[in-house]
């Protein structure tokens, strides 16, 4: 696969002083991949998009694109284009000038430029702008500029810092439709950093997932969810119940879960250390709990605390019979033959697969 | 109530007739020159007895007084062009620049405002006759960039601060070096800044009379020491009628100021 | 930055070293300033004039202040238009509309002198009256422009409820604006204050040989009798009062030229 050398980060590392604000990253895009780097503010996931803009010097570590190390070249001859999270138009310039700009900076003709500018006008569906004046613009608008003089120069790779964050939600889902189609169209490497894991998986083909200057998890939206290898991945991405209680029997990568009231649940997959039984948690999404009868012959008890009505479904909070929370999301047809009060008691149960234990 | 004008009864009459006053003390003087300079009395007497074209006449037609305007001009020009150029690079250091002792280094640069003047222009004229800068043109214009700095410090320091430096790095990464981002992308953005710099860095130089008086010689006089002279021997009305016309370059300044920030609004 | 260390900080402090050098090494300047009876009155000249300036500019600029932060957009616009004109009018100008204005046989004296109120024209002009009538003049746009900005910022709801509460007007005016008002009174007289200390122009031209003020003895020191040790030690006098005033003010409300 000679693709995957497209883009190569290895072992990447930043200290600001004594912070180490980028512990240890490594990680391989292919050509044309949409890349979100997910996370909370902190982790990282900026700091490493400006040491692919050559604005911060990495302490560790290399990238390379197309198997040639850039960290030697200034940010204005990387070639890379870039959406920023505030609105950075060049209030003095019209829309068509701002577009044209990389363009004129590389000394391209004037007829070549004009062109160029028409086509990402199109691309951008702001045909008709080009002699407007940003301020003019909406903040939508002006990110949509933004992204189309970023893209004016056919980078090879574009990088996206939130850009959508300060603008309202409906408006951000148009534009993210619009960024998903340019995607598409142009076939440019995305790397787009958020916080927002909604954002992240209607955009990205694949997800990494930072946690404290390191990638936690890499994968698509849908491994991420259904199959989080760490306890901070399961914790981020959704919701999801976490159980204390002491692992039995480890053995290729399943062990049983012993719970505080002696309840046990046999065989479940097991994330994190693999040596040695101990104390440690077991995580189940609010969707995968059913509730039954506390006559069932098997499940955890639990008593109800609250049911909330949700139009769809309905949402449920449990407590279990040494004092830890739940909550269950549940179908109105799964319980429909149990009408639940506050005070019930009942018994939980779910699908092993859909439950980890985090040692 | 006390902050809603239409509601303060007998007070709002008492406020407007003090406020009335207080306008009345601030313009008359300057109605008055300017009445003056056309009264046709060499006394001074007001009302005129008749009206005059006369002192505007002996003005333009003094050599000493063209000297004067010319020698302001040519300072208030290049006090505005040194002044303008060093606060940029300042304001750049000190908004941008992440190194201890910033604020202290920021005080420092704003000093010269708030010195008594009097107290800088003898310090300089000290030092000035020391190295032989006394009565020169450069003596002028250092000591005018001294105390315009400050004037211009602020307005670029206040532009730099509000314009986002991820513009410039968006520049940047459209391929400009860092050099050309400044000049394309930076500058035009904080030229409302720079603007106000040079007017109010030509204002300092162009309106100052304390150490201008020290730094002058027979034959370097600026505007106001030639008026500062002219004062000291008599109330001549060609005095009069150089005030008119400084009140008129304010004028200027005024109405071209308010312009522009009509159209910076828009 | 090196512009302003060669040619900023080291004649000032040159200068504050001839002050305890020259003629010989010592303090036997600032003994003559406390000592000379002339000197010790041109202090009190100096400090007197700068009082009655910074009060009556008090006195006077506060209902203007008041008025204008209320005042509907078009005649606050026409008070400030005459503000910022009045403030940048060449000093010199309106230095000399008050000569002419203030002299024995000027408009004023005879405007009075008409309307029989007075026999002899008053001495307006050669004597502290003059200077402070002429610096009042000045320093009005330097009170009034900031305290209207303060003035601006207190939300005419809390008169209102202070109303409510059953305070008459005196008491709202007592009780609640003046003190929150007094930040910009006190940052507005503060800047009076330590401008008047240092003024130059305006003393010289009204004031008259024998009501001298710090400023002007500074330079006459300086240039016509050449004592630099003396004048130096005057001028340090005068920059340690200043910068005390003014680490005060940047103590109490911050420092001035930090928007943005």
């Amino acid at each position: 696969m000679t693709d995957s050398a497209f883009l190569k980060i290895r072992n990447l590392g930043k200290s600001f002083g004594q912070v180490r604000a980028i512990e240890d990253i490594s990680l391989e895009v292919p050509r044309g991949e949409f890349l979100t780097f997910l996370g909370p503010s902190g982790s990282g996931k900026s700091t490493t998009l400006y040491m692919l803009a050559g604005f911060l010097e990495p302490s560790k570590g290399d990238i390379q694109l197309e198997g040639r190390s850039i960290l030697g070249l200034p940010s204005h001859k990387r070639n890379i284009g870039m959406v920023f999270q505030r609105y950075t138009l060049f209030m003095h310039l019209s829309v068509g000038e701002n577009i044209a700009f990389p363009l004129r900076v590389r000394r391209r003709s004037a007829k070549e430029i004009h062109a160029r500018v028409d086509e990402m006008l199109a691309l951008v569906r702001l045909e008709g702008f080009r002699d407007r004046m940003p301020a003019a613009l909406s903040g939508g608008q002006q990110q949509r500029v933004a992204l189309a003089r970023a893209l004016a120069y056919d980078p090879p790779i574009l990088l996206m810092d939130e850009p959508l964050s300060a603008l309202d939600k409906k408006l951000r889902e148009e534009i993210q439709t619009e960024i998903k189609r340019v995607h598409q169209q142009t076939g440019v490497t995305i790397l787009y950093v958020t916080h927002d894991q909604e954002e992240a998986l209607r955009l990205s083909d694949r997800i990494a997932l930072f946690n404290n200057g390191r990638i936690e998890q890499i994968g698509s939206g849908i491994e991420l969810y259904n199959d989080p290898i760490t306890r901070f991945s399961a914790a981020f991405m959704g919701n999801s119940n976490f159980l204390q209680m002491k692992a039995e029997n480890l053995r290729s990568g399943r062990a049983d879960a012993r719970f505080p009231d002696g309840t046990l649940i046999a065989q479940v997959p097991v994330h994190g250390l693999a040596d040695g039984a101990g104390d440690g948690v077991l995580m189940v999404r609010p969707e995968n709990i059913r509730i039954q009868p506390e006559a069932a012959a098997a499940g955890l008890p639990a008593t109800i605390n609250d049911v909330t009505f949700l139009g769809d479904c309905q949402l449920i909070a449990a407590r279990t019979a040494w004092g830890e929370e739940l909550s269950i999301r549940s179908p109105l047809s799964n319980s429909g033959h149990l009408p639940l009060q506050p005070g019930d008691k009942v018994r939980l149960t779910w699908q092993n697969a859909g439950s980890y234990l985090f040692l | 109530m006390l902050l809603s004008f239409d509601r303060m009864g007998l007070l709002r009459w008492i406020l407007v007739l003090i406020t009335v006053l207080v306008m009345l003390f601030l313009i008359l003087p300057v109605a008055f020159i300017v009445a003056l300079s056309f009264g046709s009395s060499q006394w001074l007497a007001f009302p005129p007895p008749g009206w005059t074209l006369r002192w505007y006449h002996e003005f333009f037609a003094d050599p000493r007084w063209m000297a004067a305007i010319w020698t302001s001009a040519k300072i208030g020009v290049l006090v505005m062009i040194s002044s303008t150029l060093l606060a940029l690079l300042t304001s750049f250091a000190l908004v941008r620049g992440r190194f201890r002792g910033r604020e202290a280094l920021r005080a420092a640069f704003l000093t010269p405002m708030i010195l008594p003047v009097v107290v800088v222009a003898v310090a300089l004229y000290a030092f000035f006759l020391k190295i032989g800068l006394n009565g020169t043109l450069l003596g002028f214009v250092i000591a005018h960039t001294v105390l315009a700095l400050p004037f211009a410090i602020i307005p670029i320091s206040a532009a730099l601060a509000g314009f986002d430096k991820s513009v410039e790095d968006a520049a940047i990464l459209c391929g400009a070096s860092p050099w050309e981002a400044r000049l394309r992308i930076t500058l035009p953005s904080i030229r409302h800044g720079l603007f106000a710099a040079m007017v109010f860095s030509f204002l300092v130089s162009w309106d100052e009379v304390v150490v201008a008086i020290f730094m002058a010689s027979p034959t370097l006089q600026t505007m106001p020491v030639r008026i500062w002279g002219s004062l000291r021997q008599d109330l001549s009305p060609v005095i009069a009628a150089a005030s008119s016309l400084l009140i008129l370059l304010t004028l200027v300044m005024m109405l071209l100021a308010a312009l522009l920030r009509k159209k910076a609004d828009r | 930055m090196l512009l302003l260390a060669i040619f900023f900080v080291v004649p000032v402090v040159s200068l504050l070293l001839r002050s305890v050098t020259e003629p010989q090494l010592g303090l036997q300047n600032y003994e003559t300033l406390i000592a000379t009876t002339t000197y010790a009155k041109i202090f009190w000249n100096t400090f007197l004039v700068a009082s009655v300036v910074t009060s009556v500019t008090i006195l006077l600029g506060y209902p203007v202040a008041w008025l204008l932060s209320i005042l509907p957009g078009r005649w606050a616009a026409i008070g400030f238009g005459i503000i910022l004109l009045s403030m940048w009018t060449n000093l010199l100008a309106r230095t000399y509309a008050w000569m002419v204005l203030l002299q024995s046989t000027g408009v004023i004296n005879r405007a009075l002198k008409a309307l029989g109120i007075i026999d002899t024209p008053l001495q307006l002009i050669n004597n502290l009256t003059g200077v402070t009538i002429g610096m009042v003049y000045i320093m009005l746009p330097f009170f009034i422009l900031p305290l209207q900005a303060t003035l601006r910022t207190i939300d005419p709801a809390v008169l209102q409820a202070a109303s409510l509460c059953g305070a008459g007007r005196w008491q709202a005016f007592r009780r609640v604006l003046l003190p929150l008002s007094l930040p910009g009174i006190l940052s507005g007289g503060l800047i009076v204050f330590v401008m008047s200390l240092g003024y130059f122009v305006t003393p010289a031209l009204l004031g008259g040989t024998s009501n001298m003020m710090l400023a002007e003895l500074i330079a006459q020191l300086v240039q016509s009798l050449l004592n630099w040790g003396l004048g130096g030690a005057a001028a340090f006098v005068l920059l340690v009062l200043t910068l005390a005033l003014y680490a005060l003010q940047v103590r109490l409300f911050g420092a001035p030229g930090r928007e943005g």
